[in-house]
């Protein structure tokens, strides 16, 4: 994963010293991406530049923001272009947890969130292998739901397929994903006593 | 909080693909405040997100990199606007006890003194959006103890986040902090069974069927 210990240090380097060329290699690997992101969920060339160009001030100007033990860059960028995308077209922000709510329950947070993983470097690249494991048709669902289309709707439609194929293979992928991150690592398995998890 | 009944993978998924509106994602948020579990899988569902997102084929750019950061430093862009968090909020949102603040940054007051409206005999309504029903739903609903919804089903998802109190149906016992998230194959009917009125944060992308007639009586009023 040396693309991703590269980024992920490009991000520090801005973060610390507002490093330009660590920027610069930042943008000419992500700026693209981040355009086709939004270009694919159906936004002009003209407006998917200049979205792309704010997403990445933001990420020159709140870079020391980055925590390197939490997630990946690709996976901090993604979350950043994502909700910037939906502030923009909906004029109010994406609704998320806000870590300073009273009510936050962080009694058991540590050992679920991190499930035992010795790093987050570790757990990156099993997530990556678990993700080049997926069968061609789930990968392919997947992408469309990321990066595509607005609903499971209009990638049934793409695929003509029925929307239940569509649905059933996001949740075999999501599966596959976590019960790979799980037997890899040897964990116990996370908690769920008398606690149906809605599969 | 000792939670028991969590979001579907399905709807994690939506969350993290940015596939929901504003009503359904304060649910989901509300839930992944007191559910350290979900917030995980949640977490993991942008981590797949950041792993596919360096398979994506790039377009060219039209600045480059250093262009950008020349430019940015020459505007006239105020830099408070960067120093807002990323999900856009102020710090002095509505605080309500007992409430997840993306619930509670949308309420007026305290929930017993919101202007509930009376909709049946023991069922009083405060709506958090002015939609029209067949768009779908965002409202509390204030229900009193022994109090017993119509049985119904849904066309497409269903989102209930217990704010107060506890309600039983065919799915199991829900309480506070417990999400339903029900799709259009799930015919229930709550019932009522806490001593103190129960409140639910119901979100609905259409209106849900009642199969009983008296069900498509109050639908017009409950607008669930």
């Amino acid at each position: 994963m040396a693309l991703r210990k590269r980024m992920g240090d490009n991000l520090l380097a801005i973060g610390r010293d507002r490093d330009e060329a660590a920027f610069a290699d930042f943008y000419n690997y992500y700026a693209g991406r981040v355009k086709s992101f939004l270009m694919g969920k159906g936004m002009s060339d003209e407006i998917s530049d200049e979205l792309m160009q704010e997403i990445m001030l933001i990420v020159w100007r709140r870079a020391e923001s980055y925590d390197p033990a939490k997630a990946a860059a690709s996976t901090w960028l993604f979350t950043i272009a994502r909700n910037r995308r939906i502030d923009y077209l909906r004029g109010n922000s994406r609704i998320e947890v806000e870590l300073e709510d009273e009510m936050l329950d962080v009694d058991s947070d540590e050992s679920e969130t991190q499930a035992g993983f010795v790093d987050a470097e570790q757990a990156a690249e099993r997530l990556h292998r678990a993700l080049e494991k997926l069968p061609q048709e789930q990968r392919q669902v997947m992408h469309l739901s990321y990066f595509r289309g607005q609903s499971h709707g209009d990638i049934a439609q793409w695929l003509d397929l029925p929307i239940g194929t569509v649905k059933s293979r996001i949740r075999l992928a999501m599966q596959a994903v976590r019960s790979s991150l799980k037997d890899e690592n040897n964990a116990a398995p996370v908690k769920e006593s008398g606690s149906p998890i809605n599969d | 909080m000792s939670v028991s009944h969590h979001l579907t993978d399905e709807t994690l998924h939506d969350y993290a693909t940015g596939g929901l509106n504003a009503a359904m994602e304060t649910l989901v948020a509300c839930h992944l405040t007191v559910c350290s579990h979900c917030r995980a899988r949640a977490g993991m569902a942008d981590d797949v997100g950041g792993g596919l997102f360096d398979r994506l084929e790039p377009v060219t750019p039209r600045v480059s990199a250093l262009d950008l950061i020349a430019r940015a430093a020459h505007s006239t862009d105020s830099p408070e606007a960067d120093t807002v968090r990323s999900n856009g909020k102020s710090d002095h949102g509505n605080v309500v006890e007992g409430v997840p603040r993306p619930l509670g940054r949308l309420l007026p007051a305290p929930l017993e003194q919101l202007r509930w409206r009376r909709v049946a005999p023991g069922i009083k309504q405060y709506k958090l959006d002015d939609k029209h029903r067949r768009d779908g739903a965002f409202q509390l609903l204030h229900l009193a103890p022994g109090a017993v919804l119509s049985e119904h089903s849904h066309n497409d998802r269903e989102l209930t986040y217990l704010v107060q109190g506890s309600y039983r149906d065919s799915i199991g016992r829900f309480q506070v902090g417990d999400i339903a998230d029900l799709d259009g194959s799930i015919e229930h009917q709550p019932v009522v069974d806490s001593d103190m009125p129960c409140i639910a944060l119901i979100a609905t992308q259409s209106p849900v069927n009642y199969s009983g007639m008296i069900g498509k009586i109050m639908q017009p009023f409950v607008g669930i």
